[in-house]
């Protein structure tokens, strides 16, 4: 099995990415091209659904980062969901749960990110 | 026995990394830590290991990076071994995080994972050998 896979499909306005895995120092530009990508396709709300990543460095974090400023400005965000115990450790360890909105499904990011949405 | 150690040593190439943190991790399990612990601490090793990599060796693949397992009572120490560039204790500079939510950036967070997650985190250089070390503590509770 690889390091890491990256599924991509799109609701309405948001992108929703599954990374399944680990992103480290090794895979982080698979998975940094993946969300460049998305936003060259003018695609500035991204839901990062957790559930099937088992690990994300600080490189990986570091991916997130370097586009969140990009996507505000053009009035989207980086939303998060179904995070595991151990990668909400480490996003709540350095204080990033302050910084992006994380949910526990992808229907209520969804819900979030989109108001008119009917589940 | 009180005491028990083993080496693993790997090329300095990032493809490793998956191999390396699935060691530190099953080893925390073998220390007695428990599974939340257990993962904080490959974290931190992916971290150390990484910043040999990349840093130390900057991306040269061709190199050699030694890993130190000791097993005590008291704790699991993960030394991590390497003939690249070294860094002291004293040139740890910590990023703040309330700072870095104010201005997001690129990188700067790997040692502040290490230090969150381990109990000790130490760098030294052996003037001997010319080898320096990163030394990860976790103590057993």
């Amino acid at each position: 099995m690889a390091d890491l896979s990256i599924a991509v499909r799109l609701v309405g306005d948001v992108a929703v990415v599954l990374p399944a895995g680990f992103i480290n120092a090794h895979t982080v530009r698979d998975f940094e091209e993946a969300l460049e990508n998305l936003v060259q396709d003018g695609r500035y709300t991204i839901l990062l659904n957790c559930q099937d990543l088992n690990y994300i460095s600080s490189a990986g974090l570091g991916a997130i980062m370097g586009l969140i400023e990009t996507v505000r400005e053009h009035g989207g965000d980086i939303l998060l969901s179904n995070l595991q115990d151990n990668v909400f450790a480490i996003f709540d360890t350095l204080g990033f749960t302050q910084l992006y909105r994380v949910f526990a499904d992808e229907d209520q990011a969804l819900a979030a990110a989109l108001p008119g949405r009917k589940g | 026995m009180d005491h028990a150690q083993f080496r693993l040593i790997i090329p300095s190439q990032t493809r490793y990394l998956n191999l390396v943190t699935g060691l530190a991790k099953r080893a925390s399990l073998v220390a007695g830590l428990d599974d939340s612990t257990a993962a904080k601490v490959s974290i931190a090793v992916d971290e150390a290991v990484t910043n040999v990599i990349l840093h130390a060796y900057g991306g040269e693949g061709e190199h050699s990076v030694e890993l130190e397992l000791r097993f005590t009572e008291q704790a699991l120490e993960i030394h991590i071994l390497h003939s690249g560039k070294g860094m002291q204790s004293d040139q740890m500079v910590l990023p703040d995080p309330k700072e870095y939510i104010k201005h997001p950036r690129k990188g700067g967070l790997g040692l502040l994972l290490m230090s969150r997650f381990m109990d000790e985190v130490q760098f030294k250089a052996d003037e001997a050998s010319g080898r320096n070390e990163c030394c990860l503590i976790k103590k057993i509770s």
